[in-house]
């Protein structure tokens, strides 16, 4: 047989190469085919698959998971129900454009601070009416987190596990520091009980090297998530629930945030900026950076999940001056005595005023085009059950939004403080995120504010200046919204 | 139109019809929407509520739009023109025969490949300034560097700074054009007495310039949608809204304040800039891009 030439070559070459490709797609396109979709759940048969999408993940989904499994083989069975959850991140975006375009899940896990915005925009479906079929109501939960789940009168969500903040201190730092402490005539063993012993405290406290901050008592930038509610520990409110207006230029606003611009004025803004760049920011939380953890700060505000988040960091904390083993053979009470931190109530601007402060709500919704509502609250209603929350706040870390507790989930709890926080969520002087449907704007604005006022400490970014600006322009803004929204109604285009 | 010209039209619209119909729905749809929307009160969750031109009314009056376009536009004064430089200069150096001239130009492109998440992460951590890297070098000059991404005033230089670290792009389209310059016009050039400087400003430039123009605009067009590194580096905006760009503006309007209608508005109005300032490198083209054999 004649060699081919070498032109030859080459095209029968490229004739193969061509072949082998189409070839190889061709099986790939017809394996992708014959290929069952892949079903990582089983769900039986006879059952209504109730979809539920949240944000949590790892832990916190776990935790959940366990829930929805306990739901599954008990109630679910019964009543033909079946849970399946989707953790998927933005769910609150993505929950709202799927209920705009009518295929919503049944259940969205979504945060507290969207309920008043969804609620006024018809999107999340009342509550109180199942709510009542299955015996819940107001007096089951703290009043702090059934107002939290409201909105003009109505029920429109429930809770999925709730927090509140509270103030931890560094026990360890604070007898390093004793001899200042006691100077500036303070006690070295406990915790401030007013603002004006913290800002003492936080003075004593503060390290500096060289000109610069090296370590600091307290920093309200740290971890900078409620800068917005911060009125909260003022005695202020930013919305008169009674006349439908904003009152963010009202006094005790102007006072939280003059509170706030007194540390750069003391420290100074740049010094401020410097040290705060060395911590981790508002989006970091779980991180060996964390301040309280590395004792870059020795008292900071945090929810109840700060003992979790100690154990997993920097475990010596919680092992200060003998082992778990030993520790476990203590009273209860007198363990406390094994941690390094301490939590107390954030203390509060207004004489004589305790337990004052914001409690905040993950909450369960069921978007108003879902498809299984009466399903979807039969699970809602088994995960506010007192056992299944009190089990789904210890594995979480956080406090309970029930009136009741049982001995044994205060006995267990992760966090041997956790008595400071439910008497905090039970407190009066405890409020949620204010039920503005504009709230998101008026957040982003607060935490503007914030950011300006500890960078600059001039005439032009004085609190009252910025908040009386701000008053004027969200009001506009939510009364336009009002308007709009009537204007929706007399159309018949909002129920 | 014989059958056969018209079962040739059928074909060829069978073969497109895939992008046809992508684009008509996804392309074509949501752009005609978003105006009709512009026009609105729209949620996403309720149905859109006519409201003639008054987003765009509002926008005229909002400072925080001014202050996010305000922003949007330093940040294209500091990138474009210094990306632009420092690629062309890259280019250069990585056009000049020398070994390992391969593995240079990998390592300038290489960064482009990154992940932004991944980039920006390391750019925090770089940033940082306690213990960030480059206050670290600062200090060894005796420079007592600031806080980069908490500072209002440097935030803005730092995320400049840090978009020069993809210009491996915009590297690799130089060269291509380096390529194209006549060797026989540099060695005119050379016979006349033109020197390295004169050569470049008489040849290289002139003969690149399509390519430094097409750069240009497509830096303008991209400079002007920046949303992710400030999104992920500086959150909510960084301090006093000193990193808010028009985009993440939008973004927040459309889907944190449910805006919808507002945030259609503010998209039509970066469309507008985009359009003047791709018009306005376009009608000054005429005077600096030179095309060969024209």
């Amino acid at each position: 047989m004649a060699r081919p030439a070498t032109g030859d070559r080459l095209v029968l070459s490229v004739k193969h190469a061509k072949q082998i490709i189409v070839g190889l797609v061709t099986v790939a396109a017809v394996a992708l085919l014959l290929t069952p979709a892949r079903h990582p759940e089983v769900i039986p048969t006879g059952r209504t698959l109730v979809r539920y999408w949240g944000y949590w993940t790892g832990v916190e989904a776990d935790a959940m998971q366990e829930i929805i499994d306990s739901f599954n083989d008990t109630i679910g069975k019964d009543k033909g129900i079946w849970v399946q959850y989707i953790s998927i991140s933005q769910s609150d975006q993505k929950t709202l454009t799927a209920t705009a375009a009518g295929v919503p899940p049944d259940i969205a896990g979504v945060m507290g601070d969207q309920l008043a915005q969804f609620a006024a925009m018809n999107a999340i479906e009342p509550l109180e009416k199942m709510a009542a079929e299955h015996g819940i109501t107001r007096e089951y939960y703290k009043p702090v987190y059934w107002d939290a789940c409201s909105f003009e009168g109505h029920l429109y969500a429930m809770v999925a596990t709730p927090f509140v903040v509270g103030l931890y201190w560094n026990k360890q730092i604070f007898q390093d520091r004793a001899e200042q402490l006691r100077a500036a005539g303070l006690d070295p063993d406990r915790p401030p009980a007013t603002l004006a012993e913290l800002d003492r405290y936080a003075q004593a406290l503060e390290v500096w090297k060289d000109g610069h901050l090296e370590a600091g008592g307290f920093f309200e930038q740290q971890p900078g998530w409620w800068r917005e509610h911060l009125y909260d520990w003022f005695g202020g409110r930013i919305f008169d629930e009674k006349t439908g207006r904003l009152t963010l230029d009202s006094p005790n606003v102007i006072q939280a945030y003059d509170w706030m611009q007194s540390y750069s004025k003391r420290i100074g803004p740049a010094e401020v900026s410097r040290f705060a760049s060395g911590l981790p920011d508002v989006n970091t939380f779980d991180t060996p950076l964390q301040p309280f953890v590395t004792g870059a700060l020795a008292m900071m505000k945090q929810g109840p999940w700060l003992a979790n988040s100690i154990e997993h960091l920097r475990p010596a904390m919680n092992r200060w001056k003998m082992s778990k083993q030993e520790e476990s053979k203590l009273p209860r009470e007198q363990r406390k005595q094994n941690y390094m931190w301490g939590a107390a109530p954030f203390p509060s601007a207004v004489p004589g005023e305790k337990n004052a402060g914001f409690a905040g709500v993950d909450i369960l919704v069921i978007p108003s085009t879902a498809r299984h509502k009466a399903e979807a609250f039969e699970f809602i209603a088994f995960v506010n059950r007192q056992d299944n929350m009190e089990k789904l706040c210890s594995l979480h870390c956080k406090n309970s939004p029930l009136a009741k507790m049982s001995g044994s989930y205060l006995a267990n709890h992760r966090n041997p403080y956790i008595e400071v926080f439910e008497e905090l969520a039970a407190s009066p002087h405890v409020h949620p995120v204010p039920p503005v449907p504009i709230w998101p704007q008026i957040q982003s604005e607060l935490r503007n504010i914030a950011g300006i006022i500890v960078q600059d400490v001039g005439p032009q970014s004085s609190p009252a200046h910025l908040l009386a600006e701000a008053q004027v322009r969200y009001q506009a803004e939510l009364d336009r919204f009002n308007a709009r929204r009537a204007e929706r109604r007399a159309r018949g285009l909002l129920q | 139109m014989t059958r056969t010209d018209a079962r040739q039209l059928g074909k060829g619209l069978a073969f497109v019809s895939p992008w046809l119909v992508g684009f008509l729905l996804f392309m074509l749809l949501p752009i005609v929407l978003s105006f009709y929307y512009s026009l609105c009160d729209y949620t996403l969750l309720q149905p859109p509520l006519f409201v003639g031109l008054e987003n765009y009314r509002d926008l005229v009056h909002d400072p925080i739009f001014w202050q996010s376009l305000g922003n949007t536009l330093y940040f294209a004064a500091l990138t474009i023109p210094s990306a632009l430089f420092l690629s062309l200069g890259l280019a250069m150096l990585l056009n000049v025969k020398m070994p390992g001239q391969a593995i240079f130009r990998t390592i300038i492109f290489l960064p482009s490949l990154m992940p932004i998440v991944a980039s920006a992460m390391v750019w925090m951590w770089i940033f940082n300034g306690k213990i960030g890297l480059l206050n670290n070098l600062l200090s060894k000059i005796g420079v007592s560097g600031p806080d980069w991404l908490g500072s209002s005033t440097w935030t803005m230089p730092a995320l400049a700074l840090m978009s020069l670290w993809g210009v491996g792009y915009t590297v690799v389209i130089y060269l291509a054009g380096l390529q194209d310059v006549p060797r026989e016009l540099y060695e005119a050039a050379q016979i006349d007495g033109a020197g390295l400087w004169s050569r470049l400003w008489n040849v290289t430039l002139p003969i690149l310039s399509p390519v430094i123009f097409f750069n240009l605009v497509m830096s303008i067009i991209g400079v002007l949608q920046v949303f992710d590194i400030p999104y992920i580096m500086t959150p909510n905006g960084g301090q006093g809204r000193s990193t808010e760009f028009i985009a993440m503006y939008l973004n927040d309007n459309a889907f944190r304040f449910l805006k919808m209608g507002y945030a259609s508005a503010i998209a039509w109005i970066m469309l507008l800039i985009i359009l003047v300032l791709t018009g306005l490198a376009f009608w000054s083209s005429k005077r600096w891009v030179h095309y060969q054999g024209k």
